[in-house]
């Protein structure tokens, strides 16, 4: 079973992608911000990661920029998800290593698609 | 890039307090190259109220972020008018950290930040009102929760008001119920509103964890 960590300070968003993605039978652990995230990241095992942008502690663009310096965990996809719909806000999210960039809301049906296809479920 | 202009050519030699404790000194050692002698002048600038602006000024350039920590802990420290001020125009910054800090450093001025929440919730950039909302969240006012109701009641942005939910299904009282019931129908092809609404009240019901 593949393991999808969420890490978003929203409590409704996490409960939400955990709904939408254990239905799909993927695994989903939780993390309210960016330190909780990246304390998780390193002992877990996980498959992807499907981080926020605007976290207390550590905001999402940090958190992955540290993610991808990380030896044991820099090659985990990521997908980074915020409120921010802008050029420059989806530039900054693959500057600091998300492997895709949406703007919330993401419909339940495209996420398990792109989780499928990021942890290697599906063939792209 | 920081532009640092260099006011002391020892970087770190263990003492940096002997430097001038007075205010203009503090302020100037705010732009020293050695981030552990702006670090401590941030500190030290908390005696000195009236330097507030010139604190909130110099936090888009800083880069350490011991310094910034240290610069936010002060202004907390002094608050009033003159620190709100200058921490929310951080709130559109494109530095997604230094918003976040200034986020979480409103939330800690809960009487100096009340007067500008109703103009901050109807700002024209909806990024900008998710920032104000995230605010409310850990903000201890009683008038909060009326806040987020109206919010949720009447902002026509998606995002706006799924902020607004989330916080709600922390902070809100049953009196938030009828705005949120209404919120999925004006939103009724996405199905996280449905959702993170329904979640919401089971938890202001105590339903739910």
């Amino acid at each position: 079973m593949k393991r999808i960590l969420v890490i978003d300070d929203a409590t409704t968003v996490r409960m939400y992608y955990r709904q939408v993605l254990e239905a799909q039978g993927f695994a989903v652990e939780e993390a309210g911000n960016g330190y909780e995230g990246l304390e998780k990241a390193l002992v877990g095992s996980f498959d992807l990661y499907i981080v926020d942008v605007n976290m207390p502690k550590m905001d999402g663009y940090t958190l992955l920029r540290t993610i991808r310096q990380e030896p044991s965990i820099c090659a985990t996809p990521a997908i980074m998800i915020s409120t921010e719909g802008q050029a420059q806000d989806a530039t900054a999210a693959y500057a600091a290593g998300a492997n895709l960039y949406f703007q919330k809301p993401v419909r339940p049906e495209t996420l398990v698609l792109h989780v499928r296809l990021l942890t290697g479920e599906v063939a792209p | 890039m920081a532009l640092i202009r260099k006011t002391h050519t020892t970087p770190s030699d263990g003492n940096n307090r002997r430097l001038p404790r007075d205010r203009q000194g503090l302020l100037r050692q705010l732009e020293d190259e050695a981030a552990d002698i702006r670090r401590w002048a941030a500190l030290d600038l908390a005696a000195f109220p009236d330097a507030a602006e010139e604190i909130c000024a110099r936090l888009e350039q800083e880069t350490q972020t011991s310094v910034r920590e240290a610069m936010f802990t002060t202004l907390i420290e002094i608050g009033g008018n003159a620190v709100v001020n200058g921490l929310i125009p951080l709130l559109r910054s494109e530095d997604a950290a230094l918003r976040n800090s200034a986020v979480e450093a409103l939330q800690q001025l809960p009487d100096a930040v009340s007067p500008y929440m109703a103009t901050m919730l109807e700002d024209p950039d909806p990024d900008y009102r998710i920032f104000a909302v995230n605010v409310l969240a850990n903000l201890r006012h009683p008038q909060t929760p009326a806040w987020l109701v109206q919010v949720v009641a009447h902002d026509r942005d998606f995002n706006v008001c799924a902020s607004a939910v989330d916080v709600l299904a922390e902070v809100g009282t049953p009196e938030a119920i009828p705005a949120l019931n209404a919120l999925p129908e004006r939103f009724s092809d996405e199905p996280f509103m449905q959702f993170c609404v329904q979640a919401a009240i089971r938890r202001i019901q105590g339903h739910d964890g």
